[in-house]
């Protein structure tokens, strides 16, 4: 866990970027998904969290010169243009910060119940569906499987090391 | 400020299963032999030697969790079992992402249960290049055993999803040999969450299997704990020192026999950052990832590809050629990161998910990377070749076109830039023209080699069973011992070499214990 956080800057800069990376149906949700990009790059190498956060502070501060504002300021229509200048150049690094963008938002923005639910993606009730069936049809292999995982079966036969740290059932 | 959800709850643990909460200070225990990762291999041999009477401790940098703390909450899922939330890469032109598991029962818990043997080929390549001999018969009755214990079956038909069955029906349109997948599954229920945790327990991974085998016996797993060094006295491995993750404590384990089985990416920085020198130099080298692209193919009637079991199929016609494939259903988000299309094109896209099946491809590498350790942690290397670029671009092809005379109407590419498929046409003209593979999207979740086992200390970094030449005590049982990439799934070929390791130091028990 690299302790990464959302900066005040990043946090608008992001939000501003929901009409821009998700789908319009999206647009109500973009403080949810900004919570959730959070989650993600809490859990990814401090190194990666670091680089995030310097790249969302260059695109905010980046279109100053190009808009005469930060681009979390921008109009809906410049926000586009800006995060496309970012997508086709100037260098390596703007393409690939604006990927990381597109694959971290577009990620958070499918995890929202609200965008699953349009899909028809429902696991949670499907699963419970097929746990009960399984533990159902199956319950006597289910069993045997269990008892046979703790089954004794040594390796070498007749071969045995030491004394029991403790007794086994 | 968002808050995590506890989405996964820890509950009663069995005996022998110590976590964080368990330390208040810093910690010294001994042992027999202590396992570093209670994955494929650290679980295995643990297991073994635990049976045999063996004093074990297993030390494990992951969580405990068990199946019912598996949802259907897949961020949650990969923040908790996968290592860096999934974000790992090697550096290379394309890079490739690559997936490991952090967990009790390490990338297991994680993997999709596909369960097969060595291939012959490989074993005579293993007897030739690293002088194995005899290792096909040896192995013989160790994958029987494993498979065995991991319940290795084949899919019960009601499991099988439409997607699987699309790809089946493309295949057999061809003419293609297409095989059951066999996996470690107890009745497998068709969830489609094999990479996020098994919910209804019916995947054999050793979090169900050689786990609770090895406590059973009397073994001690710490989990929660990172192991730091391996304790050394000259040459000879002496126990290993830990950091207890998310508190200041320390665990340290005494043992006469160190094992690690941290995997193929970190049983080599471990062994650096511990100053273990090997006389061959090839420590970290050699590394395999079977690198693997998908294509996303669109068709006209429902799929729902996440009803049905992960990958019940695969197609075999090339694995001659080092390739294979198989239907890989995504949940909704991972596969949205994966498209470059955003906004309204995006929403579109995705609207079609119920229409679409994944599909992807194992490539038997002919490249080899490299395992630095940087600052005592490990980064990858891995420099895809022109040989395997051209062999994965062919393999798109002929998957797109299995994929078209199943019935799809269109096809996405894994190349940056490139058009999206219409027709067999568009995908055989596609292996007439070369793509540069720098705008490729490559991942891996099979990491091996980096330890190689074999008999010349010039050439390889352990002996036959995987004992670290020119040291004492200090044994490797993972994927880093294969000599060579397998080009099939690995799991069932490190769980057989650990179990044949095992046998070997059941076999010399008053070397290890003396
Ligand atoms: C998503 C996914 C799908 C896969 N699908 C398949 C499949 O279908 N079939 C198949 O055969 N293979 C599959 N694989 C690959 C297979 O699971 C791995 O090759 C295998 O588990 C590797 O075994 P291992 O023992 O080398 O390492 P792992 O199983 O990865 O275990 C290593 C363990 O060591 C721990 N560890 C690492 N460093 C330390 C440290 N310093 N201190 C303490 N602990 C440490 C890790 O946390 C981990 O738990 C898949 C892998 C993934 C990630
Ligand atoms: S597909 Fe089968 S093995 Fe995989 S998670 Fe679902 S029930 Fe478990």
């Amino acid at each position: 866990m690299s302790g990464y956080r959302h900066s005040a800057t990043g946090r608008r800069v992001l939000e501003s970027l929901v009409t821009v990376v998700c789908p319009p149906e999206a647009h109500g949700l973009a403080s949810a998904i900004v919570d959730h990009m959070e989650l993600t790059l809490a859990a990814s190498p401090p190194m990666l969290g670091r680089a995030f956060a310097t790249g969302l502070v260059a695109y905010d501060l980046g279109a100053l010169p190009l808009h005469g504002r930060r681009a979390h300021k921008l109009s809906a229509e410049r926000r586009e243009r800006y995060f496309a200048s970012w997508e086709h150049g100037p260098t390596p690094l703007h393409t690939q910060f604006s990927h990381a963008i597109n694959q971290l938002m577009s990620l958070s923005c499918y995890e929202m119940p609200a965008m699953t639910e349009r899909l028809g993606y429902h696991p949670a009730p499907w699963i419970d569906e097929v746990t009960r069936r399984r533990l159902t049809v199956y319950r006597d292999d289910v069993r045997r499987q269990e008892a046979q995982i703790l089954a004794p079966d040594p390796l070498r036969p007749g071969v045995y090391v030491g004394k029991r740290r403790r007794e086994v059932g | 400020m968002a808050v995590a959800r506890p989405a996964l709850l820890e509950g009663t643990r069995p005996p022998g299963v110590f976590t964080r909460h368990d330390h208040h200070g810093d910690t010294v225990v001994d042992a027999d032999v202590v396992v570093i990762g209670s994955g494929a291999g650290g679980s295995t041999v643990a297991a073994e030697l635990a049976e045999a009477g063996f004093d074990v401790i297993v030390v494990e940098e992951g969580s405990y969790y068990q199946t019912r703390d598996f949802t259907a909450d897949t961020s949650a899922m990969v923040r908790q079992l996968y290592r860096d939330g999934g974000a790992t890469m090697a550096i290379g032109n394309p890079p490739v992402m690559y997936q490991e598991g952090r967990a009790v029962g390490g990338s297991t818990v994680i993997n999709g249960g596909m369960s097969w043997r060595t291939p012959d080929k490989i074993l005579a390549r293993w007897e030739r290049e690293a002088g194995l001999a005899g290792i096909a018969k040896d192995l013989e009755p160790h994958f029987a055993r494993v498979e065995k214990r991991i319940h290795v079956a084949g899919m019960d038909a009601e499991a099988i999803g439409k997607d699987n069955h699309l790809l089946k029906r493309g295949a057999d349109a061809k003419g293609w040999q297409i095989i059951g997948n066999l996996r470690n599954q107890a009745h497998c229920a068709g969830s489609n969450r094999c990479a996020f945790g098994c919910p209804t327990g019916a995947k054999q991974s050793s979090l169900v299997s050689y786990v609770p085998r090895a406590l059973h016996y009397g073994a001690r797993i710490y989990a929660d704990v990172r192991v730091d060094k391996i304790t050394r006295h000259g040459k000879r491995a002496t126990g290993v020192i830990g950091t207890v993750r998310g508190t200041p404590h320390r665990l340290a384990v005494r043992a006469k026999l160190v094992v690690s089985a941290c995997g193929a990416i970190h049983t080599p920085a471990l062994l650096h950052r511990s100053g273990f020198r090997t006389p061959s130099g090839q420590l970290g080298h050699n590394l395999s990832m079977h690198p693997n692209v998908k294509v996303v193919a669109i068709f006209d009637e429902q799929v729902t590809g996440w009803r049905g079991a992960h990958q019940a199929f695969q197609v075999r016609e090339f694995q001659d050629q080092g390739l294979v494939f198989a239907a890989v259903n995504l949940p909704p988000s991972v596969l949205a990161m994966s498209f470059p299309h955003r906004g309204a094109a995006l929403g579109q896209l995705m609207d079609q998910y119920d229409r679409m099946v994944v599909a992807g491809m194992l490539c038997e590498d002919t490249a080899t990377g490299r395992v630095r350790t940087i600052d005592g942690k490990p980064q990858a290397f891995y420099q895809l070749a022109e040989a395997d670029a051209a062999n994965l671009q062919r393999g798109v092809g002929l998957l797109s076109d299995l994929l078209f005379a199943a019935g799809a109407k269109r096809i996405l590419l894994p190349f940056q830039g490139a058009p999206d498929l219409l027709s067999a046409d568009d995908a055989r003209r596609l292996m007439d023209r070369k793509i540069p593979a720098k705008g490729w999207e490559v991942v891996t979740v099979h990491m091996m080699g980096t330890a190689r086992m074999g008999t010349d200390r010039a050439r390889h970094v352990t002996d036959a069973f995987g004992a670290v030449h020119d040291t004492d005590r200090l044994m490797v049982a993972d994927a880093s011992l294969f000599p060579t990439p397998i080009g099939v799934n690995p799991m069932e070929t490190i769980m057989a070499l650990a179990t044949r390791a095992a046998g070997h130091v059941i076999d010399n028990a008053r070397r290890y214990l003396s």
